[in-house]
């Protein structure tokens, strides 16, 4: 008897352990549901009754300021429109992707989501054409190319809230010392970590490189890009084993392996290569335009400047741009309710309080208003708005992108192992292309 | 009593039969909302087409686990979670073992020693992970700072120059956070023996290892075992040593099982599969521990 309840007891334990590690991917039964919590669902908005109509939005968290920002915008809409009750939950990026498909899964999906992704939402037919909550009027303010990133089947699903680009960073006093100009081209890039090495001996990394889960894919980007290489071509199929690819691969790991970089990529994260440069210990590295507030932020003293992405040979110069958007789900809205929707939307996209939320997490705008509000702030972003004006972006829209993600950097971490890098890419490309 | 008064005995024993399972009932119900459900929900997941929105979108029969076991990454990754297991709990057993031997001895300071065992284990694993990471970084490591302040080495050595040594790197930091409990579940062993055992043992001219292996070992047997079995059940699931300092990172080198499904379900959109996974996980897991308990119960009535 006593080993029968010994080993029932076991069991339990077992069974109890395992539904603590499994419970992160089961959003259905008890994945918190939301940081504010109990607010009602979308679905019970009180239009009928007369009283007044909410507006649910789920908004990413981008840095310390956010929330409060939100908890101004809504009591300020909320005093401006009577009949409108918005409520905004902001959830940190860590959980936003959960407290999302929880909600989706329980039937009470956000009318509106501020995240990056929309593709999945919009391939599960959650979401709504821009065309039908976006006011003309706040349509015209986008830059076009932004509105293209979230075109599928010829419609525009989601609408761009702001931007950030890439590009080179360089420390001026480690290239001044050296004695090098800054790299434009691959085999000057080549050189100029050769001579920097060679220089400290080894005590500064040259080359700043990210190969790790968080964000592998965008050093993979960098270097196809300016190869004259992409992930799809223009009709969008995926051309992940082209040639120019191929070399761009192989030309980042060599310089790796050449010992030209920081020790660990695929370990090593921009974050952590962000830290030694600040601190001098990088000397150059391709990051987003919010490196100066990190520096700051980070107490560096670090006297750098910015220049733009080297490319192999003649290729034009190509930034990564990231983009998030806000997107609409289709909770089946009266008239009234999408005319709410509306509202909050214009509100938000407002040429002041939009300024405002640019300027406020270091980020770009995505309509000309605020850019040119930017522009006047600030005279050096200028030229960050020319440059995201002209950036490549994922091809997020498409359906298998989330493989693509973690496919590259599986890539990139295979042929630092010494993997081929053609027989990889051949094996990714069959894999999704099919 | 009985025949005293007839018409109360019915009421009196239905009153209670019933009145344990009220008692139990609370955690009856707890346990049925966060421990079953979800459970049974992840078997649902593992046999449903999901999408990468979380919408479950109908029968997926075997599909799901058929797609992870055709997976070239997946037999890595179950051969790293067996040696991640192996090796952290059987030498976290030995060397709490030791421990506990040492502790159990009479000395000066012994109370604070016995605290000290604690820490390891008092504290967040998340926060152990990232001390271990921070320790053996290349650049700002306090191993190599320390090394170098001490004139061992000259210049900056790389701890962790592939997958393998970061992974062994892991293994040490899951012993080290593993020894205080494996310690102290035997320490209670050790303490519940009764002295007068060693004493007959001394007078019959018994050597120090002899007491030890006839003695001792037999003796903490039990408490070593469930130490043992929970250690299986907890190491085997762990999950933030190995997301904190590699993410399973290079290709998946250092994934276990656990760090691997999280990055289906949540870096790849692939819900069905993570469940599948888990389920997996889940089975070898019950299987170990159950075979385990019934040896080593049997061996012990023996």
């Amino acid at each position: 008897m006593k080993k029968l309840i010994a080993l029932l007891l076991a069991l339990v334990m077992v069974l109890g352990l395992v539904a603590c590690g499994s419970g992160n991917e089961t959003p259905a039964t008890d994945a918190p549901v939301s940081d504010a919590g109990n607010e009602t669902p979308a679905t019970d908005a009180p239009a009928a009754s007369g009283e007044k109509v909410e507006v649910t939005m789920i908004a990413a968290q981008y840095g310390t300021q956010t929330a409060d920002w939100w908890a101004n915008f809504v009591s300020e809409f909320n005093a401006a429109n009577e009949n409108i009750n918005l409520v905004v939950d902001v959830v940190s990026w860590n959980d936003i992707y959960t407290v999302v498909n929880t909600r989706i899964a329980n039937g009470e999906a956000p009318d509106l989501l501020n995240i990056d992704v929309f593709a999945d939402y919009q391939a599960d037919g959650l979401l709504l054409p821009a065309s039908e909550w976006v006011s003309e009027e706040t349509y015209a303010k986008f830059y076009p190319a932004f509105l293209e990133q979230s075109v599928v089947d010829d419609v525009v699903w989601a609408v761009p809230d702001l931007a950030s680009a890439r590009a080179l960073y360089y420390n001026v006093d480690i290239l001044n010392e050296v004695g090098v100009e800054v790299p434009t081209t691959w085999d000057e890039l080549t050189d100029v970590c050769q001579k920097i090495y060679d220089y400290y001996g080894g005590e500064v990394y040259p080359w700043g490189v990210d190969m790790t889960t968080d964000e592998g894919q965008a050093c993979f980007a960098y270097y196809i890009w300016n190869n004259g290489g992409d992930f799809t071509d223009a009709e969008g199929n995926w051309t992940l084993n082209s040639a120019e690819n191929v070399e761009a691969i192989e030309y980042i790991i060599g310089l790796v392996n050449a010992g030209l970089t920081n020790s660990d990529p695929a370990n090593e994260t921009r974050y952590d290569n962000q830290d030694m440069f600040g601190a001098g210990k990088v000397a150059m590295m391709i990051g987003p335009n919010s490196i100066p507030t990190y520096c700051s932020v980070g107490g560096y003293d670090v006297n750098y400047a910015v220049a733009s992405i080297p490319v192999n040979g003649d290729n034009a110069s190509v930034s990564a741009g990231v983009m998030d958007r806000i997107m609409c789900f289709d909770n089946g809205y009266t008239d009234e309710e999408l005319a709410a929707v509306t509202a909050v939307v214009d509100a938000f996209y407002d040429d002041e309080p939009y300024s405002e939320w640019v300027l406020m997490e270091d980020f770009l705008p995505a309509t000309s208003a605020g850019g040119e509000a930017m522009a006047a702030a600030n005279p050096e972003s200028a030229a960050w708005i020319e440059i995201v004006g002209s950036a490549k972006f994922y091809p997020t829209a498409k359906a298998e992108w989330a493989d693509v993600k973690q496919g590259v950097i599986d890539v990139l971490q295979q042929a630092l192992l010494g993997e081929d890098v053609q027989t990889l890419l051949d094996d990714l490309q069959a894999e999704i292309a099919g | 009593m009985k025949k005293n008064s007839p018409k109360k005995a019915p009421k009196n024993s239905l009153a209670r039969t019933i009145e344990p399972y009220i008692w139990i009932a609370p955690s009856v119900i707890l346990m049925a909302i966060f421990i079953v459900i979800p459970i049974g929900y992840v078997f649902y997941m593992s046999v449903s087409e999901i999408s990468k929105a979380g919408l479950v979108k109908g029968f997926a029969g075997l599909e799901n686990f058929s797609k992870v076991l055709g997976s070239s990454k997946f037999s890595l990754v179950l051969k790293n979670t067996v040696v991640w297991t192996i090796m952290v709990v059987v030498l976290s057993t030995v060397l709490g073992f030791i421990l506990a031997l040492l502790l159990n001895n009479k000395f000066k300071g012994r109370k604070i020693a016995r605290a000290i065992v604690v820490f390891p284990w008092a504290t967040t694993l998340v926060i152990q992970a990232s001390a271990w990471k921070f320790i053996i970084d290349t650049d700002y490591g306090a191993l190599n700072t320390l090394l170098k302040s001490l004139g061992i080495i000259g210049a900056n050595v790389n701890w962790t120059p592939t997958p393998e040594a970061f992974f062994a790197w892991e293994i040490a930091c899951g012993i080290f956070v593993t020894i205080p409990f494996v310690c102290f579940t035997a320490l209670s062993g050790l303490q519940s023996i009764d002295s007068s055992y060693y004493e007959a043992a001394t007078v019959d001219g018994a050597t120090y290892f002899q007491q030890l292996f006839n003695i001792t070992l037999p003796l903490v047997k039990p408490s070593l075992t469930v130490a043992t079995v929970l250690n299986i059940i907890y190491v085997f699931n762990s999950f933030p040593i190995v997301w904190t300092i590699t993410k399973g990172d290079p290709a998946s080198r250092t994934d276990t099982l656990v760090t691997y499904l999280y990055k289906l379900a949540f870096y790849n959109g692939k819900q069905g599969e993570a469940a599948a996974v888990s389920v997996i996980g889940f089975l070898i897991l019950l299987v170990c521990a159950s075979v385990y308990m019934v040896s080593t119960l049997k061996k012990g009535d023996e």
